[in-house]
């Protein structure tokens, strides 16, 4: 043996290693069933639009649950899927919160644009001050406002979708109540849903000029023919009034717990107008239990107090102002939920002593929470029958929203839970989802469009979607 | 070519393994024994039977050296429960190696001898992105044996032996992703690198032979803990926020290398015909969990612990040789073995399966002293799958549901000298 016959020997050696062939596992069978993805449209609030972090913006947009729906029903010969986009030089569209890292007390420091605070961050010793430059941003607002109250809102214009109307029409802060004209039975609360293009600048951008004003969500949508559609909407006939703290707005007709009446006429309108009065396939969505988000969740009572122990030992309390006639102020309990943008103001003191106590826009007390829960249930059985009635599939989110928060979802070797900033699923508004999250909810809707359609939707792995960027 | 230069070869092939048997064991020692199923527990063909059963050493007539090499080369599928794509391994070879070495005298009742050998080791590497990154991105585990033996022949059909089984060099590196993302989106990674201390363990066997058609044997290897005390955590791409809970520089963990108890049968009925038939028996269900302790919490703890609740496993082999002419003798053989982690517990690190090995294998005499000894595995695993509500079930989640397939070919090439 020399290294002659070495080299002689190896090649063959190799020669044999060729035969470690690479397996091959066949790839999950894609199939559409009974269902017809070929024109996919989207109906719903702000979880639909995408919206994350307190604002509507590019990266939202693209990774919308139904953005990412209509990516796996591509597979199975889904048609073209339009996002209202904003153009590239403007893709931050109404801008959102930034996270600027986590203060030696463990707070998050959150900014808005334009805002700005000073803080220690942990692991440093001297404070500094940090601003959100709005500079920074690729704003798509116009520098115009939406027509004036009583008529319209003043708010900002934000630039409109100028192409033909998109698959996802998603609108954030639309509710059943003001989404259909002839939901309410009050003359004023109907024509506010007529003249809601004045109102939502999400709205006015979807809608041509010529219908701003005029034409209510229902009949924007009875233009689309839809071969398949979802639809989440009603988040918004009980979160816009429980993220005040159970305060409705004068100002505003669709601030209030929306009623059942009015709910089951708007919501069964919407549905039967998407479906064509049940020929066309889809699925809707329920409303989740608000009080599992972390809007109402990362804030304790526990917390708030303990934080006022720091300052005063003897701090007895967390003072509350309640909508109760007659207590109007008393300690809070673990079953109030104090809401997310009362942290700045607890840290001021605000709720240390029974003349300063924290206001009622800032808190869910107890009997609210109740309202809210029971109205919750009273809506998603309206929801459940209209589903029953139009012959469409219902996705459990109430139920999926109560599961994580409870356990949290394992994907992937990663825990996900309904915590704040570390929880992954939630954005840094604590209502709306981070992409992440938005992909844990497509999945929840490909199982439940599986079942119902016999179809066979691939999920998504959502560990390949972003969580919460840290700084 | 000296006793030197066949160091020096086997030095350039490093060392290392891949999944080439149940678990992390890895069973390539002799590279005839390759060949043949990897029987050699009643069989006293050459210096190798250091490995197989010590108590056949007395009976192995030459006394010399032999070198062996063997590459793996793994090769293996993946697809996610969540997610459709084929992953696939980033290919790398592994070159387990052994060396045997026998001495004593010509006539006499016994024989010494020292063995290096590689008996488990494990190295993998995933393709970036894939879904079970935060579970493992890749390892490199390896152990290698120093085995001082002796074996004494108590008459010309009972023989018995024993070695002292050293862990002279244990080492492990972890390296996975944590799912914390900093600014730009990257996902923070972590990388646990340590050497084991070095330890003592033992091995046995008895050997008889009754007649010249029949031999029998059974050997034991007993259990080393392969105990890190002092490894090294290193985390890159840490954001500042989330650096606070990732303060750890430091981390113990303990990992079973277990017990075998092997029996074997060898059946010659005519000279040039050899036939083995062997049993492993390994004791893997000390391997209950992977713990790692740290210097200071990780993720709001200081201990991270992953249920492996392995079970003993066995394995059946079958292997024969046959003696062409004077120089030329060609091997066979196939084994049999059955996958110690049971369902819902199979983790990246150990995407285990019970296994079919079918082997082929030759040597060639060049003169008296020389030979060369060739032989191939072929190791094909049973496509596995894990789905995530058995990991809900078993409280597994730390690791990755969807379906494993992996093949492993492993070459070998022996150089063996008698003197």
């Amino acid at each position: 043996m020399n290294t002659f016959s070495l080299k002689k020997t190896w090649p063959a050696v190799a020669l044999l290693g060729l035969a470690a062939c690479q397996p091959e596992l066949d790839a999950p069978a894609v199939d559409k069933g009974s269902a017809d993805f070929s024109s996919y449209v989207a109906i719903g609030n702000s979880l639909t639009a995408g919206f994350q972090s307190g604002g509507l913006a590019n990266f939202g947009i693209e990774t919308s649950y139904p953005a990412i729906l209509a990516q796996q029903f591509a597979k199975a010969n889904g048609g073209d899927f339009v996002s209202p986009k904003f153009d590239e030089g403007q893709k931050d569209g109404s801008g959102y919160l930034k996270f600027y890292g986590l203060t030696t007390a463990g707070s998050p420091v959150i900014l808005a644009p334009g805002q700005s605070a000073t803080a220690t961050l942990a692991g440093q010793t001297t404070p500094r001050t940090f601003t959100n430059n709005p500079a920074d941003y690729k704003f798509a607002f116009t520098g115009r406002t939406l027509p004036a109250p009583p008529l319209g809102s003043g708010a900002a214009e934000l630039a409109p979708f100028n192409t033909a109307q998109p698959n996802n029409l998603g609108v954030p802060g639309i509710s059943v109540l003001s989404a259909d004209r002839t939901a309410s039975s009050v003359p004023q609360i109907a024509g506010a849903a007529q003249a809601y293009g004045n109102l939502n600048n999400y709205y006015q951008r979807l809608l041509p000029a010529a219908d701003r004003g005029v034409t209510d969500y229902t009949t924007f949508i009875g233009r689309k023919n839809a071969t398949f559609f979802t639809c989440w909407l009603g988040n918004n006939d009980v979160l816009t009034y429980a993220t005040n703290g159970g305060v409705a707005v004068a100002t505003d007709p669709f601030s209030n717990l929306t009623d059942t009446t009015s709910f089951g006429r708007g919501y069964r309108n919407i549905v039967r107008t998407i479906s064509k009065n049940g020929t066309v396939g889809g699925v809707v969505a329920n409303i989740p239990n608000v009080a599992n988000v972390p809007y109402f969740t990362a804030v304790t009572v526990a917390s708030v107090l303990a934080g006022f122990q720091q300052v005063n030992p003897a701090a007895p309390a967390v003072f509350i102002q309640t909508s109760s006639t007659t207590t109007p102020v008393r300690a809070a309990t673990a079953a109030d939920l104090i809401t997310l943008p009362a942290a700045s103001v607890v840290a001021t003191g605000v709720g240390s002593t029974p003349t300063n106590p924290i206001p009622n826009n800032l808190v869910l007390d107890a009997a609210e929470v109740t309202a809210i829960q029971t109205r919750t249930t009273q809506l998603n059985a309206i929801i459940a029958k209209t589903a029953r009635q139009y012959k469409v599939g219902l996705v459990d989110m109430n139920s999926f929203f109560s599961t994580i928060a409870l356990g949290g979802i394992a994907i992937n070797a990663t825990s996900n839970n309904a915590g704040f900033i570390r929880g992954n699923l939630f954005s840094l508004d604590g209502v709306h989802p981070t992409s992440r999250g938005y992909a844990v909810i497509a999945n929840e809707f490909i199982k439940v469009i599986n079942a119902t359609y016999g179809a066979s939707i691939q999920p998504v792995n959502p560990t390949e979607y972003n969580a919460l960027l840290l700084p | 070519m000296t006793f030197k230069s066949l160091l020096l070869v086997g030095g350039a092939l490093l060392t290392g393994t891949a999944a080439s048997a149940g678990g992390y064991q890895v069973t390539l020692a002799g590279i005839k024994n390759n060949g043949m199923g990897g029987v050699g527990v009643g069989l006293s063909l050459d210096q190798a039977a250091m490995f197989y059963n010590p108590g056949a050493l007395a009976m192995v007539k030459e006394r010399g050296v032999q070198l062996g090499a063997n590459a793996t080369l793994a090769r293996q599928a993946f697809r996610a429960e969540n997610g459709s794509v084929q992953r696939e391994l980033q290919n790398n070879t592994t070159t387990p190696f052994s060396l045997f070495a026998g001495f004593g005298p010509a006539e006499g009742k016994f024989r010494a001898g020292i063995a290096i050998y590689t008996p488990f080791g494990n190295k993998l590497q995933y393709a970036d992105g894939w879904e079970g990154r935060f579970a493992l991105t890749q390892i490199d585990l390896k152990a290698i044996y120093v085995q001082p033996t002796f074996s004494y022949a108590i008459s010309d059909k009972l023989s018995i032996g024993a070695g002292l089984t050293y862990l002279a060099l244990g080492s492990v590196n972890l390296q996975r992703d944590v799912p914390a993302q900093n600014a730009d989106g990257q996902f923070a990674s972590i990388e646990l690198d340590g050497d084991a201390e070095r330890k003592f363990g033992f091995n046995a066997g008895v050997f008889f032979k009754p007649s010249e058609k029949l031999s029998v044997g059974i050997s034991y290897r007993s259990k080393i803990d392969a105990q890190v005390k002092d490894g090294d955590v290193t985390f890159r791409n840490l954001s500042a926020t989330a650096t606070p809970g990732f303060q750890a520089t430091k981390f113990a963990a303990t990992l079973p290398l277990p017990a075998t108890t092997s029996i074997g049968i060898g059946v010659m009925p005519t000279e040039k015909l050899t036939i083995g038939l062997d049993v492993n028996f390994v004791e893997w269900s000390a391997y209950e969990n992977l713990t790692f302790d740290f210097n200071a919490p990780v993720n709001g703890s200081p201990t991270s612990v992953s249920k492996r609740y392995y079970e003993d496993a066995l394995t059946f082999r079958i292997g024969g040789q046959y003696q062409i002419t004077s120089g030329l003798t060609v091997r066979a053989g196939g084994a049999y073995d059955n996958s110690p982690v049971k369902d819902g517990y199979i983790t990246p690190e150990t995407p285990d399966s019970d296994r079919v090995t079918g082997t082929l294998g030759a040597s060639y005499k060049f003169g008296e002293k020389f030979g060369v000894d060739l032989s191939t595995q072929f190791v094909n695993l049973k496509k596995r799958t894990q789905t995530q509500a058995e990991l809900l079930s078993n409280g597994t989640t730390d690791r990755v549901a969807g379906t494993y397939k992996t093949s492993v070919v492993v070459p070998g090439i022996g150089l063996n000298y008698t003197f």
